[in-house]
């Protein structure tokens, strides 16, 4: 009889009930938009970094503390053994799609035509294993990244970062789109660079490595771990766009092989391992095997997630999840207002309604159950039209394809508004939904429910 | 005046043993009762000390002039308010003092009301209406549902169940009123002003009515009016001015 009571009104105030559930349901559905884009991004931004570094990665203990002043002291000593080691181990083989080396440097980078250089930040990465992680879609969300670019070339081919390729002055020899080749001053050349280029006319037998006579040239040069200056002449095959200005002003990305006997000639070293597993929620079962194993095996070396690497993700979900939280305050509190003032309404106009009640015998608590459940009721409407509002607009938003890209990516991703594939969170919006409802009517109820029975049944 | 000869009669409250006992007393009885409402610092004494009673499955008529305290009175003997002072025993217990939830749960057991404006609750038919009191009891849908209807046809209203009470005439929602104060089986009913919005002829009907019911149901009634042509030959009379009881 109470919900009887409770939706007969709603029907009856039609108009007002619209509004409100209106307002419960335009809130809820920029929550469920919003949070179904975060989701997305949670999910997104999260494959494309598995993608481009695997899931977990091993580093020389202290690496990353105090790698950065003195990398080649943190390398991993014979790597391949280190991988081995974890290949042969039943459950990280079952769990791990890939463990590859990789290797960070820097140094000078000469156009070997135009003698244009520059200082550089370089990677070097086995190009099949991680054209192979840039399949990975762990969450099945249709994400695939792009290849490296590097397999097809040889072992001294390059990719460079479109800055990079701009100001070595590379822009017509690569076709980059929307770069134009900065103008060469010979002059600006100071005396250390010239030194450099001279060094390279010194080596001479640099040049014409393999198939690479056709790409444009570069010279890298960089120190060894013995501190020496070593340098590789390289062909470039592509420019990429990297997503950070900085770095894609001096990127260069090459084989491993080709970073690891430039840096450290004949030794095995690493400075990092990345493994990517298969299943995104065995990440934690397969980290603590890999400390087992590393440990087993007595290894200066620890495992890292991805997260703790690089905290660019953190970031990004932090910045996205406190502009949500914000927002849902703010929708939150224009809600709670409108149900006051929905409930405080009908409480106005139901008063001698309330006196009769009361004075039939029902306690208290009956006449705020009777106005509780009108509030749950609107808020259980209003939850409704925003599911399935979100249900309607993300599909139309997904079906349009739309593009964005995030501050950790070079290429952007299509916008996927993920609303019923997160069905906790969107079961917690409309539960919240329902629960505001509620809860913003429990004052103007319990005000009804005081309200004098002799005064009630006066009103007119 | 009518006395109580039949206390066997008293078939409607089973639970309640004292009341049965007890059959003998009067229904209600109030000794120097007074009210006084103040409004900020103004006191207004409704009720200068009335006592008097009222006698089981009577109908007594309580008259006076506008604003002698008849409502007031009624309020109290309804559990609607608290007095001021002096004491008041309904079914032989002492309910001067009641919480407001120990007074919702007496008037739910005990005490019917029919209102000057009928206050029915507009969105519930003609059936749901008389249903709504039993909300209190312990019954199934079915039986809150028969219990209705047969309280609507004894009011001569089987056919307008499923109306809304804005689709009947006032006659019409008074009967539904008082067949919503007697489903619940009360010993005592208060009406104030039941037949002031309603036509002379309808209201001798509704006293009619009252007055048979009362008889069948052995139902103490309590009806303030100003009309005193409807104030039944051998029923008892109140008559209260200036807040206190009138000698006749
Ligand atoms: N809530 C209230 N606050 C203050 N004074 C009140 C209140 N209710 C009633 N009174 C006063 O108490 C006195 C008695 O009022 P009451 O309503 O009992 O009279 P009544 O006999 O029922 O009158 P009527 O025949 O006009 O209904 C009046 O002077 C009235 O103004
Ligand atoms: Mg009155």
């Amino acid at each position: 009889m109470i919900w009887k009571i409770a939706l007969r009104n709603i029907i009856k105030n039609a108009r007002r009930s619209i509004t409100t559930a209106l307002a419960i349901g335009i809130g809820g559905l920029a929550a469920l938009l919003f949070g179904g884009f975060v989701t997305s991004i949670w999910y997104g931004v999260q494959t494309s970094m598995i993608q481009e570094q695997g899931n977990l990665q091993i580093y020389r203990n202290g690496y990353l503390e105090f790698g950065a002043a003195n990398p080649d002291a943190y390398t991993i000593q014979n790597w391949d053994q280190v991988a081995a080691l974890l290949a042969a181990d039943a459950m990280l083989a079952e769990n791990l799609s890939v463990i590859t080396p990789r290797i960070d440097l820097a140094g000078v980078a000469g156009n070997a035509e135009t003698g244009n250089s520059k200082t550089f930040i370089g990677t070097g990465i086995v190009p099949s294993e991680v054209d192979q992680m840039r399949g990975w879609d762990g969450w099945s969300i249709g994400q695939t990244g792009t290849v490296t670019g590097l397999a097809a070339g040889g072992s001294d081919s390059v990719i460079v970062g479109l800055g990079m390729a701009r100001m070595m002055g590379m822009c017509e020899a690569l076709a980059v789109p929307n770069c134009q080749d900065a103008p060469i001053v010979e002059e600006d050349l100071t005396g250390e660079e010239q030194d450099f280029s001279a060094l390279v006319e010194e080596e001479g037998g640099l040049g014409d490595q393999g198939a690479g006579a056709s790409k444009p040239q570069l010279n890298v040069m960089a120190a060894t771990s013995a501190g020496v200056p070593n340098i590789a002449r390289v062909g470039i095959e592509a420019a990429q766009a990297q997503s950070v200005r900085a770095i894609d002003n001096s990127f260069v990305m090459m084989h491993f092989e080709q970073a690891r006997s430039l840096l450290y000639g004949d030794s095995q070293e690493a400075t990092a391992l990345m493994l990517q597993v298969v299943d995104p929620a065995m990440v934690d079962a397969v980290k603590t095997r890999v400390v087992e194993v590393l440990n087993g095996a007595g290894l200066d070396l620890s495992v890292y997630h991805l997260t703790e690497v690089d905290p660019t993700f953190d970031r990004i979900f932090g910045m996205f999840s406190f502009i949500f939280v914000v927002v849902a305050i703010v929708l939150s509190i224009v809600i709670v207002f409108t149900i006051v003032n929905t409930i405080s309404m009908t409480i106005v106009e139901r008063v001698k309604e309330i006196g009769t009640i009361r004075a039939l015998g029902f306690r208290k608590g009956f006449v705020r159950a009777l106005f509780l459940t009108e509030s749950t009721l609107i808020g259980v409407i209003g939850a409704a039209v925003a599911l399935g509002g979100a249900i309607i607009v993300s599909n139309m938003v997904n079906a349009a394809g739309l593009q964005w890209t995030p501050p950790s990516n070079a290429t952007p991703l299509t916008v996927q508004l993920m609303v019923l594939d997160n069905p906790i969170f969107a079961a917690a919006v409309v539960g919240t939904l329902i629960a505001i409802a509620f809860a913003a009517a429990v004052l103007p109820t319990f005000k009804a429910a005081r309200l004098n029975i002799v005064e009630s049944l006066q009103r007119a | 005046m009518n006395t109580l000869n039949d206390p066997q009669s008293f078939a409607y409250d089973q639970t309640a043993g004292p009341i049965l006992s007890a059959a003998a007393e009067p229904a209600v009885s109030f000794e120097n009762l007074s009210k006084t409402y103040r409004m900020d610092r103004i006191e207004v004494p409704a009720l200068r000390g009335v006592s008097g009673q009222i006698e089981r499955a009577d109908t007594t008529f309580i008259k006076g002039p506008s604003g002698s305290g008849k409502s007031t009175l009624l309020n109290l003997l309804g559990l609607l308010d608290r007095p001021t002072g002096g004491q008041l025993t309904i079914l032989g217990e002492d309910v001067t003092r009641l919480s407001d939830r120990a007074a919702a749960d007496f008037r739910a057991q005990h005490i019917g009301f029919v209102f000057q404006g009928f206050n029915l609750i507009p969105v519930l038919s003609v059936r749901e209406n008389v249903e709504f009191p039993l909300l209190n009891r312990k019954m199934s849908a079915a039986a809150r549902k028969d219990r209705a209807m047969e309280y609507l046809d004894a009011v001569g209203l089987s056919e307008f169940v499923d109306r809304r009470p804005g689709e009947i005439s006032g006659g019409q929602r008074q009967r539904v009123a008082i067949a919503r104060a007697l489903v619940s089986e009360p010993s005592l009913v208060i009406a104030d002003e039941p037949t002031a919005n309603l036509d002379t002829k309808t209201s001798r009907e509704i006293v009619d009515l009252m007055d048979r019911v009362r008889t069948e149901l052995n139902t103490s009634v309590v009806i303030c009016t100003h009309d005193t042509d409807l104030i039944t030959p051998d029923s008892s009379v109140i008559h209260i001015i200036d807040g206190q009881t009138a000698k006749e």
